[in-house]
């Protein structure tokens, strides 16, 4: 046993604790950075030398403290748990929003919505019928009839411009995607090469975390932890990131909604175009379903909803179109159609009101004379028939509304387990302050007790060498 | 899991209850400001669907109403343009009955009788020529501006045309009457021409112009009986004006009922919110203050 190994006990103390005390520093310096994790200082006892040879012997003290590293408080288990919900959410929270804005345009129920001009639209044809040769009231329905058509036109064009919106985003979105990939790889790297040279990773692996998250939150890819420090991050089953490499990401597909339905919206890699990538969570995964063409109902919801006002504005232009060709104008000829449109997929964007004068609306029948109205009269009266327009609008907005709701409700329910969840994981990794003032009392303690330790050893060798042998002087 | 809770958890959750209680303080502040129950579809897709079942109904019966306004017109107009019918045959069936006596009435006194007979028929033509809001209410649907001409008394309606108005989903009033019916049409079958012919004989000193009498008083039975049918179509305008009106308030009542927030429960679930929000405001400062650190030395 050496005269000073108690010195250096006391100093491997006297480190250890200006350790703590440092990482305690960094700990209540970041706990307001987003994404830090509280470290700790790992320590354990240096046990004693061992005994060799013949002649030593005796009981071996321990040789203080050694600090083995600075621990990070992480859990894989929470972070993949904040990855997943992220990425529900992200997805139902995008959907819920384009669903949102879609119903935002459509100003039902009141009096800026197309039921609102369809009932003013069926009011005039009624006026006319009582008026039948007056430039007013033909005026009157006339105006009614381009208001209506114009009010469709402008739902199917919100409905296609929210359309262009969400595929910017998507592009905008798969660009984040891949520069959060670069970074991971790139942290990737320096992780590998720090942690080979023996160094701390911590704050990079946070960083990492932060990328990985984001990259979840965008497509809802799962991480895969390597042994050398790495991670992979898959993306539907194949490696976006692997190791130091990137497997770019791009959109592929239509650029506009009307030409959505042979060349869909999709995902692919970019060194691989013809492959598709398929991503079941994250925004882009939303956005991506609500690009999608039409389904039988179960398509993307833009498109649908176009679909349906194009559906509603062929079945109003075909119903009044079948009564108003059977009709006679004021001067005794048969009548035509009222409506045109180009073709029932761009009905609601191209329909138009072909009479531009009373003398061009059939509004009489056969031998009633030119003041007669009756068969104005029968087109106002499919605003009641049993499968009159009113109730193909009514079934729209109602579809809207009924998809709105749920998808809200379901973006309520993933946005608190997505809540839950990060609240879990900060439980686990957030910074206390009271914990880490607690923690720099205990180290100023540990300090001043290894150093009250050294100061004993001191005064002993003290004693030692300058008082021993001074017996009787 | 047991937690560990940390002043950045605290911190968290803080926010966001405040964001949540704020976010709901915006809805009922939304709420009570419009005062409508339903702001946008997915509030109440099925209430939606009802709201706007209710306006489109509203609408239809807005324009009914105008459509019997319209009508009652229509009918005032001919009633009374019958009542003064009524009045002329009586004047020109006395006229003809006084020009009959023909061992009192000298040439003379006939011809005046003739010339009174000539301006009663005038007013007649007038009459079966009466027009509402520019429209012919004698000859349904021309665009002659008459419905008789006065050279020939050709009747210019179409035949079997009528002008209906709808004062209903399902049913609808006529508003015009026959005037061919009425007055007959063209020479002889005609009431002009049937007064011509006795101004005629009258002034030509034609005897016994008695035998015209049976026609005047064919007429003026089917002139009455016209009347009494238009009396039968008024009171049906009348009835649908009342039951329409009914149904509008009883419309209005259901749109209330469906779209149409009660003011009390909107103010009271305002002021319950609000209260929330500042307990939530007040919990948070007093609970985010302390720390270790305020306790150490």
């Amino acid at each position: 046993m050496s005269t000073f190994s108690g010195l250096n006990t006391a100093y491997s103390g006297l480190v250890a604790a200006r350790y703590g005390l440092d990482v305690t520093g960094q700990n209540i310096t970041n706990s307001t950075t987003n994404g830090y994790t509280r470290q700790r200082v790992m320590t354990s006892a240096v046990g004693g030398v061992a005994t060799t040879g013949m002649f030593t012997g005796g009981i071996r003290v321990g040789q203080g403290v050694s600090v083995d590293g600075i621990a990070r408080m992480g859990d894989d288990h929470l972070d993949a748990q904040v990855r997943f919900t992220a990425g529900a959410a992200a997805y139902t929270a995008v959907r819920a929003d384009g669903l949102k804005t879609m119903e935002a345009s459509l100003h039902e129920p009141g009096k800026d919505g197309l039921s609102a001009d369809l009932g003013n639209f069926w009011a005039a044809w009624q006026e006319l019928s009582k008026s039948v040769g007056e430039t007013a009231q033909s005026g009157l329905l006339l105006g009614q009839a381009k208001t209506l058509a114009t009010h469709i036109a402008s739902n199917y064009q919100a409905v296609d411009r929210q359309w262009s919106d969400v595929r910017d985003t998507v592009t905008g979105a798969v660009a984040e995607l891949n520069q959060a990939a670069a970074g991971v790889a790139e942290l990737n790297g320096r992780i590998r090469s720090t942690l080979a040279a023996g160094g701390n990773v911590n704050e990079l692996l946070d960083q990492r975390a932060g990328f990985t998250n984001t990259i979840a939150a965008l497509t809802g890819g799962s991480v895969r932890q390597q042994a050398d420090g790495t991670v992979d991050v898959l993306v539907g089953g194949n490696a976006l990131v692997s190791g130091t490499s990137v497997h770019e990401l791009s959109v592929a597909g239509s650029i506009r909604m009307d030409a959505v339905t042979g060349d869909p919206v999709r995902l692919v890699w970019t060194d691989r175009p013809g492959v598709p990538v398929s991503v079941d969570g994250g925004e882009i995964a939303g956005g991506l379903s609500l690009l999608a063409p039409v389904n039988g109902g179960a398509g993307g919801a833009l498109a649908e909803a176009a679909a349906s006002y194009n559906d509603f504005a062929v079945k109003l232009a075909d119903r009044v179109n079948a009564i108003h060709s059977t009709g006679y104008l004021p001067d005794g000829t048969q009548g035509g159609n009222f409506f045109a449109y180009a073709s029932p997929a761009t009905a609601a964007s191209t329909l138009t009101v072909i009479p531009t004068s009373g003398a061009q609306i059939a509004s009489g029948s056969l031998n009633g004379g030119p003041r007669d109205g009756s068969n104005a009269d029968a087109i106002a009266k499919l605003a009641t028939g049993p499968d009159s327009p009113n109730k193909v609008w009514t079934q729209v907005v109602t579809t809207i509304g009924v998809a709105t709701k749920a998808e809200l409700r379901q973006a309520s329910l993933a946005n608190l387990a997505a809540t839950s969840a990060v609240a879990l994981q900060l439980s686990n990794s957030g910074v206390s302050l009271d914990e880490e003032n607690v923690n720099l009392l205990m180290f100023q303690h540990a300090y001043q007790g290894a150093a009250r330790v050294m100061t004993a050893v001191d005064e002993m060798l003290d004693t030692l060498i300058n008082r021993t042998g001074l017996v009787g002087r | 899991m047991i937690s560990r809770t940390t002043t950045s958890i605290m911190v968290r959750q803080a926010q966001r209850n405040l964001q949540f209680s704020m976010s709901q303080l915006a809805t009922m502040q939304e709420r009570a400001t419009s005062l409508k129950a339903i702001n946008r579809p997915s509030d109440d897709p099925a209430a939606t669907a009802d709201a706007l079942k209710v306006h489109a109904h509203q609408r239809a019966v807005e324009q009914y109403a105008r459509n019997a306004d319209n009508g009652d017109g229509w009918l005032t107009t001919i009633d009374t343009a019958l009542s003064s019918t009524t009045n002329i045959m009586n004047r020109i069936r006395a006229l003809a009955l006084q020009g009959a006596n023909d061992g009192a009435m000298s040439q003379p006194a006939k011809d005046a009788i003739a010339v009174e007979l000539k301006g009663l028929k005038e007013d007649l033509l007038r009459n079966a020529n009466t027009t509402y809001l520019g429209r012919n209410v004698f000859s349904g649907n021309t665009d002659t501006g008459r419905a008789f001409d006065a050279a020939n008394y050709t009747f210019t309606g179409a035949p079997g045309a009528s002008v209906q108005r709808r004062i209903g989903d399902d049913a609808t009033v006529r508003v015009d009457a026959d005037g061919s019916a009425i007055f007959g049409q063209g020479r002889p079958n005609s009431v002009f021409d049937l007064v011509d012919r006795i101004v005629t004989d009258l002034s030509g000193g034609v005897n016994n112009i008695g035998v015209h009498i049976g026609a005047l008083d064919g007429y003026m039975k089917g002139i009455v009986g016209q009347q009494a049918q238009i009396g039968a179509q008024q009171s049906q305008i009348d009835r649908a004006q009342a039951s329409l009106l009914k149904e509008k308030g009883t419309l209005e009542a259901q749109r209330a009922g469906i779209e149409d927030l009660d003011l009390g429960q909107a103010i009271l679930d305002l002021k319950t919110q609000e209260v929330t929000y500042q307990a939530a405001l007040a919990v948070t400062a007093r609970t985010l203050q302390p720390t270790l650190m305020d306790f150490l030395r």
